[in-house]
């Protein structure tokens, strides 16, 4: 044996031992792998090949040669041609090319071949390989081989060639390309003595490749893990760090791209049935629509679905609308992953590479995946704080303008809580406290403005706040006077009250003056008056019986009148009187005001042949009014009622109890009123324009002063009426408290 | 019978003068306070006609009150200022025996003149009664009237009201029977002329005129005059 075959022995073993081992790797790595199992084919075949070689070596070493040493020579065809189809498929399953078409041509080829060696075999033809004494191996017979060479090689290097994109590791594609060169060199004359290097090479190309294959299987996702756990770390890191969504969203396309080693990549975002390009990384948008329909693309296909999308030539395999315009052209593999947030898809993350660059795997999708995931996070999370930003920055916006208002208002406001401590006090308000510092948070309210602020019935006022949940009254602090409007705090349940101060100082100093001079114009106007009268009263003395029917129409017109300017002027006065609202309370028997009432008016009634009646127990509840007053405005709804009451008619007045009110009624089968009529009814000066009644006079103030009686007696005063058919008039009083 | 009528307002005085010289009185005429205080002084009326609201610093109510210093005649106010009871109450209180409000018809006009001339005229000749328990000492007859031995000074009205009080002592009097009997029937429905003379009347001869004894209240019917036992007169 010569010392060179040796050496091919030696390194041959070694490096098989070697690929053996990786091959071990590979399967404690992961066994179930495609790649690993054709490896794992591969390798046994290139295995049995050198076996083959090794034992027709040393046979020929051993012996003179027999016939035992075609078996061994058959075990190194078996390995020698089984190699170059296990490679074949070793690529195709690298490029993925080994569906199932694939697989059966590939047995049907096989089969072919098989029968075709079988057919050799039978026929006679020698043997392809030839050993000689000295152990070298030569392929004596070429023939048989080339065929399986020319195919399978052919077919491997095409391969190779054609999805280069897809066999990443250089030293994977070195010992393929390597391989196929060795049994190349099998193939030269075999008086060149070229096996042996073929053997070698062929043996070094399968280290390589189980390197090649290893690096891609093991180390390079671990690598890659690595640095999809750093980019993860980052892209959580800045994400975390910024609240604005814009910033975050650059940030992911970028740190996208760079982990899928991608050429470019885009965010679309679903917003109201459209989607939106939030951002790209390395790619020209300028004539990009910003928003496109839903559907849109592989980004609105990906945002609707929910499902990732990947595909490896974006011109040929995607047949839906264009996410770019320069997509067909430049697109290569592209991977699209939707961001998910509670559920539903709100967006889509693309990532491309150029038509030369990287083809993306499963790997780079579910890396993608969990980038996808963190940004979905990461949006949700900043629209949130966005939203909570805005709702934050509304309610302290809100809240200084309330502050604002409240502080900027002339009027005090006031808050206190249900233990009457202050809550609030604007400016305007603490200017009514006592001089000095301004007042302690939770200091008592009654400490600070005096018992003229409060309501005189504070029970009553309580119960008024419950039923109607505001109360308005009259507070006097120092000289000025104010109406204050109390409403209470709080929703749900009761936290407190707040009360609004308007200053009616000068309110009231101006109706007192219009007071003032609505009761001096009718003084000033009482003077002429009398004078008028007095002169016709000496008129009509004169000349009345001696003159003509024009003359006395006259005077008597002019009497009229006057008496009608003296029934206005009064009413004014009364009014005004009443509107003052000085009362001289007194308890009262309501039967007697109504006795009283009508005792003043019977004969009025029996003037106008109206039967009036009156009905009203002696046992009702006394009541607290002022008695002149009250009678007074009795006395002018039965006057009314008498007045629009045609003769033979009924006026009836009565008291009842009703609850905590004394309920006076005074109905009438007068002519009634329409509904607008009893609209204006209370109104001053308001005059009703009733059918039939156009010769009752009347001041137009009579009702206005039974109102304003009511009013001050915080009594109520209303009427029910019906044309033609007659008119009740309600009055009430509250009852006097029972002292027990 | 001889009547002084004071207005500022020429066209009420004049016409007002008019109408009571055709019920055949004599008339004066005045246009102030001051004027007034001269004629009365002159003229001696034997009742007066007094405007309340008058220019140049004399109102009415003084000149009332200046008038009652010196006189009992009778005074009755016109006035167009009454708004209230109150503005009311005020005339009275300055002594007038009668308030009228503006506008007034001629004839209740000459109709109250004439209750209230004969109110003062007939006054109480016809009765024949003394009363004194040592404190309060009423000659009706002679019309005088002592208060803890010090002579005071009533209006007719006034006097007449206590008369007929005096007259049913121990009885309640009505209101109604009392505004008959002093005023006249046509004061009848003028509530307030009782409370506003019984008040001046129970200052005038009460020893406390807030806690009376001679005059008491019977709460919404009327007014009773109660006798009290005799006391030893005391100097002031």
């Amino acid at each position: 044996m010569s010392s060179e075959n040796a050496l091919t022995l030696i390194v041959n073993g070694l490096t098989l031992a070697l690929s053996l081992s990786f091959l071990i790797i590979l399967f404690w790595y992961d066994a179930r792998r495609e790649i690993t199992h054709f490896f794992a084919a591969f390798l046994s075949l290139v295995i049995l090949w050198n076996l083959g070689s090794l034992l027709a070596q040393s046979l020929a070493l051993i012996g003179p040669l027999s016939a035992t040493v075609l078996i061994p020579l058959f075990i190194l065809e078996l390995g020698f041609t089984g190699s170059s189809v296990a490679l074949y498929a070793l690529i195709a399953a690298q490029v993925k090319l080994f569906t199932r078409r694939f697989r059966l041509l590939v047995l049907l080829a096989l089969a072919l071949l098989v029968i075709y060696r079988i057919v050799l075999y039978a026929s006679g033809a020698p043997a392809p390989f030839a050993v000689d004494e000295t152990g070298s191996l030569r392929m004596q017979e070429r023939g048989p081989l080339l065929l399986f060479y020319l195919v399978f090689n052919g077919a491997s290097l095409y391969l190779i060639w054609r999805f280069q994109r897809k066999i990443r590791v250089r030293l994977l594609m070195l010992g393929l390309v390597l391989f196929i060169i060795g049994q190349s060199i099998g193939f030269l004359n075999p008086q060149l003595q070229t096996f042996a290097l073929t053997t070698m090479l062929c043996s070094a190309s399968a280290l390589l490749i189980g390197l090649g294959v290893i690096q891609q299987e093991i180390i390079n996702p671990l690598s890659d893990r690595k640095s999809a756990v750093e980019a993860l770390r980052q892209v959580i890191t800045s994400t975390a760090n910024q609240s604005d969504i814009d910033p975050i969203l650059s940030e992911l396309a970028r740190q996208s791209a760079a982990l899928l080693e991608a050429d470019g990549a885009a965010i679309f975002l679903r917003d109201e049935g459209q989607l939106t390009l939030r951002t790209t990384y390395e790619l020209p948008t300028e004539h990009e629509l910003p928003t496109r329909p839903l559907s849109h693309g592989v980004a609105g296909a990906v945002a609707t679905s929910g499902q990732i999308i990947q595909l490896d030539d974006y011109a040929r395999d995607w047949r839906g609308q264009s996410d770019f315009s320069f997509a067909r052209t430049f697109f290569g593999s592209v991977v699209c992953a939707p961001l998910v947030a509670g559920g539903d898809p709100i967006g889509a993350m693309l990532v491309v590479a150029s038509r030369q660059g990287k083809l993306f795997d499963r790997e780079d999708t579910y890396l993608l995946q969990l980038l996808a995931a963190q940004a979905a996070v990461a949006i949700t999370q900043s629209r949130l704080f966005s939203e909570q930003t805005q709702l934050t920055e509304q309610i302290v916006q809100s809240r200084n303008q309330l502050e604002t208002i409240v502080a900027s208002t002339e009027s005090p406001v006031i808050a206190v809580d249900r233990s009457f401590r202050l809550l609030i006090a604007n400016p305007a308000a603490q200017a009514l406290f006592p001089a000095g510092s301004p007042p302690a948070h939770d200091a008592v309210i009654a400490d600070l403005l005096p018992a003229s602020a409060f309501p005189a019935n504070l029970r009553r006022a309580f119960r008024e706040i419950r039923r109607a949940h505001a109360l308005t009254y009259e507070a006097t602090v120092g000289e000025r006077i104010f109406l204050c409007h109390v409403a209470s705090l709080g929703q749900q349940r009761m936290e407190g009250w707040v009360a609004v101060l308007n200053d009616i100082t000068q309110l009231k100093e101006l109706d007192r003056l219009k007071s003032e001079m609505v009761r001096m114009t009718s003084h000033d106007l009482k003077n002429p008056l009398q004078a008028a009268m007095a002169n016709l009263d000496l008129l009509r003395e004169d000349v009345y019986d001696s003159a003509g029917a024009d003359v006395q129409h006259s005077i008597d017109v002019v009497d009229r009148q006057l008496q009608r300017m003296n029934r206005i002027i009064r009413g004014i006065l009364d009014l005004e009187r009443v509107r003052e609202g000085t009362l001289t309370l007194s308890p009262c028997e309501p039967a007697q005001i109504v006795r009283d009432a009508i005792a003043d008016l019977n004969e009025y009634a029996r003037e106008h042949g109206i039967s009036l009646t009156a009905t009203a127990s002696d046992d009702l509840p006394t009541v607290y009014c002022d008695q002149e007053q009250f009678k007074r405005a009795l006395v002018n709804l039965i006057e009314n009622a008498i007045k629009f009451t045609a003769a033979d008619g009924r006026v009836e007045v009565s008291a009842t109890q009703q609850g905590p009110e004394i309920l006076f009624t005074v109905s009438d089968t007068g002519v009634g009123m329409s509904a607008e009529v009893q609209e204006r009814i209370f109104d001053r000066f308001f005059r009703g324009k009733q059918r039939g009644v156009e010769h009752v006079s009347g001041s137009g103030l009579g009702l206005s002063l039974v109102k304003a009686v009511a009013t001050n007696h915080s009594g109520r005063v209303w009427a029910e009426s019906q044309e033609g058919k007659g008119t009740r008039f309600f009055i009430t009083l509250p009852c006097a408290p029972v002292i027990s | 019978m001889k009547i002084m009528i004071v207005d500022d307002e020429a066209a009420i005085r004049e016409a007002l003068g008019r109408k009571l010289m055709r019920e055949n009185f004599q008339v004066v005429l005045c246009k102030d306070g001051l004027e007034a205080l001269r004629m009365f002084h002159v003229e001696r009326p034997d009742l007066v006609i007094l405007d309340i609201v008058m220019p140049d610093g004399m109102d009415g109510l003084t000149v009332c009150r200046r008038i009652r210093e010196m006189s009992d005649t009778p005074i009755l106010m016109l006035s167009a200022n009454a708004v209230t009871e109150d503005d009311i109450i005020q005339g009275l209180n300055a002594g007038a025996d009668e308030y009228l409000t503006k506008p007034v018809r001629l004839n209740e006009f000459v109709a109250r003149i004439q209750a209230l001339l004969r109110r003062a005229t007939i006054a109480v000749v016809e009765l024949e009664q003394h009363y004194n328990d040592g404190f309060l000492n009423v000659d009706l007859h002679r019309r005088h009237v002592y208060v803890n031995g010090r002579k005071i000074h009533l209006t007719p009205t006034e006097f007449k009201l206590l008369a007929v009080l005096m007259e049913n002592a121990g009885r309640v009097v009505n209101q109604r029977d009392l505004l008959e009997q002093v005023w006249g029937k046509e004061y009848i429905d003028d509530v307030y002329y009782p409370r506003v003379y019984i008040s001046q009347l129970r200052r005038k001869i009460e020893r406390d005129p807030g806690n009376p004894a001679y005059v008491l209240t019977e709460h919404r019917i009327g007014y009773r005059f109660e006798k009290q036992p005799q006391t030893v007169p005391k100097a002031n």
